[in-house]
């Protein structure tokens, strides 16, 4: 960093600007979000609202220390977080495998499209009663929801990246005599890393989609079940606690996948 | 002089739903080893397709595209290097894609690169060099395999004016240095002159040769040769002859 005498003073007001800007952006959002909860937590104590139906933040924290001290909090969250994960990891790693084949396979590719299409519009919810039979209960379901929703997505996603790829690139590795795997390896594999990562950002959200939505289905522990049972109970903090979680969880695991960004597209 | 690339006759004909282009007919010339030899076109009268043709990227609908068996190395218009790889990196990709990724092979193209003023930007990343700077390791990545002829493709279109000047220039003298046959398309009248052995001039689609002509300067270099008289004589020449 240069010292700060080195600059103009125009230089040093711009950079005070700026630094104000962010500052500023900050201090709002965070304003925001306490100045949310102060209302709620407010308008709950003095009765504005039914606290029954709204709940507010000093109960939600209260449903999430009882559910630690019953010991089932981590049991839940890990349910749905360990179904999130291996659904997730499935959907990528099937979706980039199939968009893999499909860009090697002219032929395959034009085949497939109208089926990927279709499979892409379908709700898969549509799917749940067959679910339930083929996989039966267990968290399988869950994991096979979660697959279906993320994989047509990532396959997608990743195709449109690989075909992306740009031509006089292609021309030059043809020209030094590349072979296929060559040009997969070399160019449209390292291209399209954007566009993995932005697959995976996609398809984090679309595991917690899949995760809670066979949990919706049918479950006997995680965090869609205690928002399917605490709303069938009309336990509303229950219901906002789980919410809570899950808002905590999907940003935690959107961090990472932003981190990974940052340490991978560093010289583009 | 040896005979490196002919063209016998080439047609090129390409196909789609739409219907037939004729993009070359009965295109004849050649290159004898160690020319600088020029084509210059009128634009999209299928310059490209030549080089595609002569790096046996294409196969001619008609005719006979004849090598004595010497190796080409392609460079396009813009260096098109590879942005997650290091200039080093990109200097060593036509050795990774020839099997040819030896230590002796390396330290080949590494010293060309130093003997080309690249030697501090080796570690870098493209992005963080000049247009001209990218355009002479494009060339560097180019040499790494050690080509017989290099097959250039409007390699200095996409700089501004005075980059172009300079970088021609140093492409030029890299070339001569280096006693590389060069085979260069482009519609750049005055950059064909500037650089040449020798000229083919090509028609308006579908593409044939309409002249020929050997150029001979006193000057050799580029920039020397702008400023000869007779410079302003073949521009016109070439000109008429593209406008015809």
């Amino acid at each position: 960093m240069k010292n700060d005498r080195e600059f103009s003073p125009q230089h040093l007001a711009y950079l005070r600007g700026v630094r104000n800007k962010s500052i500023l952006v900050n201090v709002a959002r965070i304003s925001i979000l306490f100045v949310f909860l102060l209302l709620w937590e407010l308008s709950a104590r003095q009765a504005w609202v039914n606290p029954f139906i709204t709940s507010s933040p000093s109960r939600i924290c209260k449903a999430i220390a009882d559910l630690h001290r019953n010991g089932t909090l981590f049991h839940h969250v890990g349910t749905t977080l360990k179904e999130t994960l291996i659904g997730f990891a499935i959907a990528v790693g099937l979706g980039y495998s199939v968009a893999l084949a499909l860009w090697w396979s002219e032929a395959l590719r034009r085949i497939l499209e109208p089926y990927l299409v279709v499979l892409n519009a379908l709700p898969k919810i549509a799917l749940g009663p067959l679910i339930i039979i083929w996989c039966g209960t267990g968290s399988e379901a869950i994991v096979f929801m979660t697959v279906l929703i993320g994989l047509i997505v990532a396959i997608m996603n990743m195709l449109s990246g690989f075909m992306a790829t740009d031509e006089n690139k292609l021309l030059l590795l043809k020209s030094m005599g590349a072979s296929k795997l060559q040009i997969l390896t070399k160019l449209v594999i390292p291209s399209s890393l954007p566009n993995f990562i932005s697959m995976l950002k996609i398809n984090v959200g679309m595991a917690w989609i899949g995760s809670i939505m066979g949990e919706y289905i049918v479950s006997k522990a995680g965090i869609g079940y205690l928002i399917v049972y605490g709303g069938q109970v009309f336990k509303l903090d229950l219901v906002m606690s789980a919410v809570f979680i899950l808002c905590m969880l999907a940003a935690i695991m959107y961090a990472f996948v932003a981190l990974l960004e940052r340490l991978v597209i560093k010289n583009r | 002089m040896k005979e490196v690339l002919r063209f016998d006759n080439v047609s090129m004909r390409y196909h789609s739903k739409q219907g037939e282009t004729v993009a070359l007919e009965n295109v004849n010339f050649s290159v004898a080893e160690g020319e600088f030899v020029a084509i210059i076109g009128p634009s999209g009268c299928g310059k490209t397709t030549v080089l595609s043709l002569a790096a046996g990227l294409l196969t001619p609908t008609q005719g006979r595209v004849v090598s004595d068996g010497s190796s080409f190395g392609y460079m396009l218009q813009k260096d098109e290097l590879f942005p997650w790889r290091t200039i080093e990196k990109n200097i060593f990709l036509p050795l990774e894609i020839k099997r040819t990724n030896t230590p002796e092979q390396r330290a080949r193209a590494i010293s060309l690169a130093e003997k080309y003023g690249l030697k501090q930007f080796l570690k870098n990343y493209p992005s963080s060099l000049s247009g001209g700077m990218r355009q002479r390791a494009a060339l560097i990545r180019t040499l790494a395999v050690n080509p017989d002829v290099l097959l250039l493709d409007e390699p200095f279109s996409a700089l501004d004016y005075q980059t172009r000047l300079s970088v021609c220039d140093d492409v030029y003298k890299i070339i001569r240095n280096e006693k590389k046959t060069a085979l260069l398309i482009t519609h750049d009248i005055s950059e064909a002159i500037s650089v040449a052995d020798k000229i083919f001039v090509l028609s308006k689609r579908p593409a044939s040769v309409v002249a020929e002509h050997v150029l001979t300067f006193p000057e050799s270099e580029p920039l020397k040769r702008r400023e000869n008289v007779e410079f302003s004589r073949w521009f016109e020449i070439l000109w008429k002859e593209l406008n015809a």
